[in-house]
């Protein structure tokens, strides 16, 4: 059976990356674009997510998933670097 | 088979709604730390109805259950780790000069973040105090 409905939410996901853009290129202080740019990784994961199930490839889901390992690490180490121990 | 087909779609509409909140928060809230309250909506709740609709889309109807362990290594993750990520954020923020709008009533650490600093660079609050 082919879920046709998936790529309708994974369009909606990527939507909502898009109006964070908004966000990430205008945000006034610099810890709303690191907010900015680890919620959109979030999002374009999800829209990853369900693409990989819609055409049953499990490559989309491996870079899913180091994408959810690389965001974690960066928003991690621009924090550090907030703080002044970096 | 139609039922859960329905079920898969309430759990992923479920998480689009709830990612729909946090966007529309990140971009209406109106200083730095409540947008960031807000964007912790989009890596919880919005991740964990993907994750589950996932789980049983793959394994009932995809009928592969090395999906499923992906998705579950990747929900655990995501659950543990984004807390960790937006405490971090906000904490780097605070110390590198971000404030709220509103001027905080309680604010114990800024107090210690203040009896840290060398005295070079002290804010006015401690230079009132000693002056005092």
């Amino acid at each position: 059976m082919i879920m046709q409905e998936l790529v309708f939410f994974a369009i909606c996901f990527i939507v909502l990356a898009c109006c964070l853009l908004f966000r990430f290129i205008q945000g006034p202080s610099v810890a709303d674009r690191a907010v900015a740019a680890d919620s959109i990784d979030i999002l374009a994961d999800m829209a990853l997510i369900l693409f990989a199930l819609y055409s049953g490839r499990s490559v989309f889901l491996d870079i899913a998933l180091i994408t959810a390992l690389l965001g974690f690490i960066g928003s991690t180490i621009v924090a550090r670097y907030l703080e002044g121990r970096l | 088979m139609e039922a859960l087909r329905i079920v898969i779609d309430v759990f992923i509409g479920i998480s689009v709604f709830f990612a729909f909140a946090g966007v529309v928060g990140m971009l209406r809230m109106p200083d730095a730390f409540c947008r960031m309250q807000s964007s912790t909506n989009i890596s919880t709740l919005g991740v964990l109805g993907v994750i589950i609709g996932g789980i049983l889309h793959s394994l009932f109807i995809l009928g592969d259950s090395a999906f499923a362990i992906k998705l579950g290594i990747m929900g655990i993750f995501y659950i543990v780790t984004s807390p960790i990520a937006g405490h971090a954020i906000a904490k780097g923020a605070y110390r590198h000069g971000v404030r709220p709008d509103k001027k905080m009533s309680v604010d114990k650490y800024g107090e210690d973040l203040v009896e840290d600093l060398p005295q070079e660079t002290v804010p006015d609050a401690v230079e009132e105090e000693v002056s005092a």
